[in-house]
């Protein structure tokens, strides 16, 4: 191999463990992945600089990330800073299990996923970020080439932490042109990478999960023979268009080459359609009008709650959250239809949450909350789910996978107690009161 | 960036057994200078009847990715690494894709065939289908892109042999990704290696299409030649081995029946090719007699075969490839449809 490190090198961490290399795992744009062993046999990933990379700034940066030690699994964050000499070093990070692919992999369409997953990865991927922006940390290099998803859940992983500083940290301006903010890629004075600008990258980012596509790339990218570093700075920083700009066509998508995103684009719904253009119109000129977490949040859950489950291919399709009409399948055509919902409200500050009772319809511990820390889709935050009676098909009802009973009333005022493990036959009007207040209703449309 | 070492280069190319046309497309240049990167490129033509045009698509090919790749070379300067490598893994390849396409389409309007001018483009594109994999040698820099099928082949310092571009799972057949699928670029693999110290540089780099890999019973008969040749270099340079490769690749093609075609550059840094001396210079056909059998049979019979039908090409991808690609009214199908698509590196899939 060429790399910088020999299977068999051993390293000291700046805890004084040895760790012996294994094998190069990957190269990068900054330094060299090496998957390597510690002394009680654990496997570590271990990023070696490149010298040019391996500046005394980088290595602050570095060392201040593992003093933070940030503990949380959404992100390979730097453990151990490994110190060879003043300009070869590096850190120690978890290993990437193999669940986790890359967003190529998605437009290579050689993973399994669907329109849940995906929001489900959006929402995880915002407040991914939203965890280390209210930490004061802003994460400069947000791009497709560091985020990778488990197409099956939707679970997210934030790589190549180490250009993320803390808010006003003036440490070498980085990041992927593609992602960065137009004033950072214009060099505007006085503008520098922070929360402000990584939401534009996670804007870029999000409209790239479910278009496929980059939101500036259209005819003017088309006519531009080579796409230099100054060509990329004029479609990115100086004069940046959304192909979809509702007031300027002069960057559509082009009908042959970008085929993927004019087919896309129209299955997002509305919503979303609003905020990718907020961002991408005004958001561009204004950063302080960019589209905050927690709006892409609200968005993004209600959109999930929204899907619907073609009734002829069984594929789940997005819809506009509270529309009267759902639009048809984007697989065969066919003409969705809406199932009944159950709309959820929180504990004060109250809030509602439109669920969509489709064959896979799942509530979990987050829908019972105004404001949840976390969104988590997992079997273990599971509340209740639709089931189909198991003598009766075609019957189905909400059961209850909490810890909690349930009481239910139905529409003609009669009251039931739902145990644990219970179902409770779905009809329009049942009322349910859940666990910590919250409560629930069925409701045919 | 580090200076590095030149290079010299190589280029082979020859028509396969029994064919009357030479469907794969070569392009060399460059010492590895900064001002004169190494650029190489092969591109292997799907052949048969499906694809009568698919010689000019692999020249197109060839030729395109030698403009990029030094156009690409003269962009690596010191502290631009991580640009580069986006610019390696997601814009080169769009470009690439989409000007060879667009070139095709300006091709076919000049010489429409039977079908006419106004003929459905991805219906022409596929007329010209063809593989690529090229490589640029750059101070400090070596990346190698591939679409389809054919092999990068890299020689260490320490004489071992790896394909870094080889599909992570075997192909499916004789299918292969092509340049004429719709946004092919996705499928475009990339191999991106900076080289911090150039006595860590690769050796030998070779690019063949798959008409030499396709030669040997196993993958490994595929190395010992590679390694062999590497030996051979080294102990006689390129002038030693350039009356001998076209005969070996005759050879190659004898048993795939493919057209053949090799382009490689050997760092010529520190007393390099034809002064290392004394070492091993075993002959890189021997991997062939070595071979437990191979990938066809040659001799009389398979001559015949041959004979009887010169389009009997193997490399052609399969009938299937009237459906190259996704359909592009419904962009979350599956690209790797077994029966619409031209995949050889990546998991059949399908969004629920």
């Amino acid at each position: 191999m060429s790399g910088m490190l020999d299977n068999g090198d051993t390293l000291t961490t700046g805890t004084g463990e040895t760790l012996v290399v294994d094998r190069l795992l990957g190269q990068g744009g900054q330094g060299e992945v090496y998957r390597v062993t510690l002394p009680d046999g654990s496997a570590k990933a271990l990023k070696w600089y490149y010298p040019e990379s391996a500046t005394p700034q980088q290595r602050r940066v570095v060392e201040d990330l593992v003093e933070r030690d940030f503990d949380d699994e959404r992100f390979l964050w730097p453990t151990a800073f490994v110190d060879a000499a003043p300009d070869r070093f590096g850190y120690l990070m978890d290993v990437r299990p193999d669940r986790f692919r890359g967003l190529p992999e998605l437009f290579r369409r050689t993973v399994t996923t669907s329109f849940r997953e995906l929001l489900t990865a959006c929402l995880y991927t915002v407040e991914a970020y939203q965890a280390l922006h209210s930490r004061g940390i802003a994460y400069r290099d947000i791009s497709w080439g560091n985020i990778f998803f488990d197409p099956t859940t939707g679970d997210v992983l934030v790589c190549d932490n180490d250009n993320a500083v803390v808010e006003g940290d003036r440490s070498g301006i980085s990041g992927t042109m593609g992602f960065m903010a137009p004033e950072l890629v214009r060099g505007d004075p006085g503008a520098m990478p922070g929360t402000q600008s990584d939401l534009h990258s996670l804007s870029v980012l999000l409209f790239m999960f479910l278009v496929n596509h980059h939101p500036f790339k259209g005819a003017r990218e088309l006519a531009i023979r080579c796409l230099d570093e100054h060509a990329e700075r004029r479609l990115y920083g100086k004069d940046p268009l959304f192909i979809f700009d509702p007031d300027d066509p002069d960057n559509r998508p082009d009908p042959v080459e970008h085929t993927t995103a004019r087919v896309l684009w129209p299955l997002v719904p509305p919503s979303l359609q609003k905020l990718f253009t907020q961002n991408f119109t005004v958001g561009l000129r204004e950063p302080s009008a960019r589209v905050r977490e927690s709006q892409w949040r609200d968005a993004l859950r209600a959109a999930r709650d929204a899907i619907v489950e073609c009734p002829n291919c069984g594929r789940p399709n997005m819809t506009e959250p509270g529309a009267a009409t759902p639009g048809t399948c984007w697989k065969d055509g066919a003409p969705l239809v809406l199932p009944p919902r159950l709309v959820v409200t929180t504990p004060p500050p109250r809030s509602e949450r439109h669920i969509m009772l489709g064959r896979a319809a799942r509530i979990h511990r987050h829908h019972l909350t105004a404001e949840p820390t976390r969104h988590d889709y997992s079997d273990g935050s599971l509340v209740a789910e639709l089931v189909e009676h198991p003598q009766k098909p075609g019957r189905y009802g909400l059961a209850n996978r909490s810890a909690e009973a349930w009481t239910g009333t139905r529409s003609d005022g009669t009251s039931q107690r739902i145990v644990p493990g219970q179902t409770v036959p779905l009809r329009a009007g049942l009322a349910l009161e859940l666990a910590d207040g919250a409560r629930a209703e069925v409701r045919a449309r | 960036m580090s200076a590095l070492a030149t290079w010299d280069i190589l280029e082979t190319s020859v028509i396969g057994y029994g064919k009357g046309l030479n469907q794969d497309s070569v392009r060399t240049g460059g010492t590895g200078a900064a001002t004169d990167p190494v650029v190489l490129a092969v591109a292997d033509g799907h052949g048969s009847a499906s694809y009568p045009r698919s010689d000019i698509g692999a020249r197109f090919a060839a030729e395109l990715f030698a403009a990029k790749g030094r156009e690409f070379g003269a962009l690596v300067r010191t502290g631009r690494l991580p640009w580069l490598r986006d610019y390696a893994r997601y814009e080169l390849p769009e470009q690439l894709v989409r000007d060879w396409q667009a070139r095709v389409w300006a091709h076919w309007g000049r010489q429409p065939g039977p079908e006419g001018a106004d003929a459905p483009r991805e219906e022409v594109l596929r007329l010209y289908g063809s593989t690529l994999v090229g490589a640029v040698l750059a101070p400090g820099l070596f990346v190698a892109w591939q679409l389809g099928d054919g092999d990068l082949t890299v020689v260490d310092p320490d004489g071992r042999v790896r394909l870094p571009l080889a599909p992570e799972r075997a192909e499916l057949g004789d299918e292969t990704a092509s340049l004429c699928l719709p946004e092919a670029w996705h499928l475009v693999r990339v191999h991106w290696e900076p080289l911090p110290e150039p006595a860590r540089a690769p050796r030998l780099v070779a690019l063949s299409t798959d008409g030499l890999s396709k030669s040997f019973a196993s993958d490994a008969g595929f190395t010992e030649f590679t390694s062999g040749l590497y030996a051979r270099l080294a102990s006689r340079g390129l002038p030693g081995i350039e009356d001998d490769v076209p005969r070996w690749l005759e050879a190659a093609s004898r048993h795939s029946g493919d057209d053949t075609t090799l382009a490689l550059a050997l760092r010529a840094e520190d007393g390099g090719a034809g002064r290392d001396g004394g070492v091993a210079g075993a002959d890189p056909r021997e991997a062939w007699a070595r071979a437990p059998e191979p990938a066809r049979p040659w001799g009389p019979g398979a001559e015949t075969e041959a004979e009887a039908d010169p389009t009997s090409d193997l490399s052609d991808p399969p009938s299937s490839l009237s459906n190259p690609g996704p359909n592009l009214s419904d962009p979350l199908s599956e690209r790797s449809d077994p029966t619409g698509g031209t995949r050889n590196d990546d998991e059949e899939t399908e969004r629920p």
